[in-house]
């Protein structure tokens, strides 16, 4: 995919916009920016390794940033010494397409970990059990070569599962997972621009609900990227030199986003990882309060003004 | 201001990453698809739970044709009657959904809930969630469990509005006896296919609406009426009422409800199999109804004289008009194929639904 197409936007409006934010380079930082951050952010899908959508959009939106050999967004603020690095890994798992059948069914193979587990060979929390399960019966969009293309995961159908044995208790994973396009062979999946190795996600569609609450898949490590791209967007003084990472494939391997920002950019006197608590974390309705998300974002300021 | 407009600008520049262009799908429809789409699509948006129809309703009547007079009966069946003399035939679609309703609110202002019609409750948890309270919409989460993660299936759900007490829940306009759903949306998919939640039996509706627009009333030999009944999910309590209001008087109904296809790379494909694209079908025999073969020949020979697509098979489920049988009606169920059925992702092919519809049509006027 292009970059233009990936923002939807021609170069000459992303030139527009990075001239616009550049001319004005104190933009206060607020509530509502980081809130709106969150709210875009999260409504996209970047799964390990396949992260180019997001990453294109934080290149545009922020001016001065670009990506490095592994795919991460840096952004340099400030000069000198202590050298710094504020990070937010920006990836999520995810599915890419494994293999498409004869009746123009997509089956998956899962990519990257959850982002809740701690190092392996640990074993996962518990709720991940049921990770692949939020698929069964609901809406995917597909990434295809020609754009997104919405699908959904097959379910057996109630009905037809009246008089027969209970079906089996174990949860649904991916081996069971079908994604019908509406396609009929596998030259219609094709000619979607559909093949082995596009990314598919669960379709996001984040929800406010409550008093300033807001659910949606990895809507926790959405929250923290916005925060730290809204702290990054005013940009605010800086105390020495401040790198501000946002990585790939944190998820996936051996952390391959992070480890490179490390080695090329670095010695770093000091690391912080943004990070926003969730209720329901590896949910479809994975929750963040908005207000965390400002304070994470005013924290971030002070940090990279020195403070801690 | 400036500023604050600025970073705006930036902002929405970001959501156009995430508008997937689904609209070119849609672009080489012919007039019928077209047409099937915008009134399927229409009700496919409207929320209505067993017993809160009200919505679903309303979209009927608007998108009905300016001539009929719809009439609203006792237990909310929309009737829009036509034609005269006898035999007197009837069609009837349901317009509830499978959902939940508000069983009661707890301390910690989570609700608990109660199922309306059958239906995996694991498609539910751990999704956005829709509270229809009489004060509008209220926005809210079905609570993903907090044990058992081996098991597929979920305990009891509940929703959780964000309130943090029983008066904080209430404050927000819900009760016990509000319904509650998933938000849902019509999206199209390759070809003539299309997903959403509620095809059954919006699909049914639509095929009576489509059916009134196209069908030429001067062509009619005899009494027809069209009923969009409520509660069929939780026992065919509307279509009831409907069938005893008249007795032994229809000579046929005609449930127009789901075909559940066993087209699918899920289902034992030993019965049910009616594969999506290859028209309307033949509701034969179900759980709840047999039609005489005679009739099922006859109806063959109402498609095969209009070229109308038309499988014939048998299925699960119960239909409406298995609640007129016992007063001496004879009930020739017609419906489209249906994957996935009662879950978020129903599909259909379009091409299915404009196949009923003219079905339907062709019955009215010439048998």
């Amino acid at each position: 995919m292009s970059d233009s197409r990936i923002v939807g936007l021609s170069d000459g409006k992303i030139g527009l916009m990075v001239l616009l934010l550049s001319v004005n380079p104190s933009i206060r930082p607020s509530a509502q920016t980081v809130a709106d951050l969150t709210l875009r952010l999260s409504a996209m899908t970047a799964v390990s390794g396949y992260e180019q959508a997001v990453t294109d959009s934080l290149v545009a939106l922020l001016p001065g940033s670009a990506k490095d050999r592994a795919g991460n967004v840096v952004l340099t603020l400030g000069r000198g010494a202590p050298k710094r690095l504020a990070v937010c890994p920006l990836d999520e798992p995810g599915y890419v397409v494994g293999n498409i059948t004869d009746d123009g069914y997509l089956t998956l193979r899962r990519v990257g970990r959850s982002p809740n587990a701690p190092p392996p060979p640990a074993p996962p929390p518990p709720p991940w059990a049921l990770f692949d399960q939020q698929l069964e019966g609901h809406r995917v969009t597909l990434f295809g070569r020609k754009g997104p293309v919405p699908g959904v995961v097959a379910v057996r159908s109630t009905h037809l599962q009246r008089g027969r044995p209970a079906a089996a208790e174990q949860p649904f994973t991916v081996d069971d997972a079908y994604v019908d396009v509406g396609a009929a062979t596998r030259d219609e999946a094709r000619a979607l621009g559909l093949d082995v190795l596009t990314p598919v996600a669960l379709t996001k569609r984040p929800l406010h609900y409550g008093t300033g609450l807001l659910a949606a898949p990895f809507a926790g490590r959405r929250a923290a990227c916005a925060a730290l791209a809204a702290a990054a967007l005013g940009k605010p003084k800086t105390g020495g030199t401040v790198v501000v990472a946002f990585t790939v494939q944190s998820l996936q391997a051996s952390d391959a986003g992070l480890n490179s920002v490390m080695r090329l950019l670095g010695p770093f006197a000091e690391v912080t990882v943004a990070g926003v608590p969730a209720k329901f974390p590896d949910t479809a309705v994975e929750t963040v309060a908005l207000a965390d998300v400002e304070t994470l974002m005013r924290r971030l300021v002070s940090w990279i003004g020195g403070g801690q | 201001m400036i500023r604050r407009v600025q970073v705006s600008a930036a902002l929405a520049l970001l959501p156009l990453a995430v508008i997937p262009s689904f609209r070119r799908l849609s672009a080489q429809d012919s007039s019928r698809i077209s047409e099937a789409q915008t009134v399927l699509s229409a009700l496919v948006e409207s929320y209505g739970v067993s017993g809160a129809e009200g919505p679903v309703r309303e979209t009927v009547k608007r998108l009905l044709p300016a001539w009929a007079r719809p009439e609203t009966d006792s237990a909310g069946n929309l009737w829009v009657r036509l034609g005269q003399g006898d035999p007197l035939v009837v069609f009837v679609a349901h317009l509830d959904e499978i959902g939940f309703t508000v069983d009661s609110i707890r301390d910690d202002g989570s609700l608990v809930l109660r199922t309306r019609g059958g239906f995996f409750s694991s498609l539910f948890e751990g999704q956005a969630g829709l509270v229809h309270s009489a004060r509008g919409d209220v926005a809210g989460i079905f609570l993903p469990r907090d044990s058992g993660f081996t098991r597929h299936n979920p305990p009891p759900v509940r929703v959780d509005v964000g309130a943090s007490s029983r008066a904080a829940a209430l404050a927000l306009g819900v009760a016990a006896g509000s319904t509650v759903t998933m938000p849902k949306q019509y999206v199209r998919l390759a070809g003539t296919r299309a997903t959403g939640r509620s095809f059954d039996d919006r699909v049914g509706d639509a095929a009576q609406i489509l059916a009134l627009r196209h069908l030429d009333r001067t062509k009619l030999k005899h009494a027809v009426i069209f009923i969009w009944s409520t509660r069929e999910e939780i026992g065919l309590e509307g279509a009831g009422a409907a069938a005893a209001a008249l007795g032994p008087t229809p000579r046929r109904v005609h449930a127009i409800d789901t075909f559940v296809s066993a087209d699918s790379p899920l289902e034992r494909r030993n019965f049910a199999v009616a594969p999506l694209g290859q028209g309307a079908v033949a509701r034969a025999t179900d759980n709840s109804a047999v039609t005489p073969p005679a009739y099922v020949d006859s109806l063959v020979a109402v498609a095969q004289a209009r070229h109308i697509a038309l499988q014939v098979g048998t299925t699960n489920g119960g239909n409406d008009g298995s609640t007129f049988t016992p007063y001496g009606v004879v009930d020739v169920a017609l419906g489209w194929p249906l994957r996935y059925s009662h879950s978020p992702a129903e599909v259909v092919d379009l091409k299915d639904v404009a196949s009923l519809a003219d079905l339907v049509q062709a019955v009215a006027e010439i048998w």
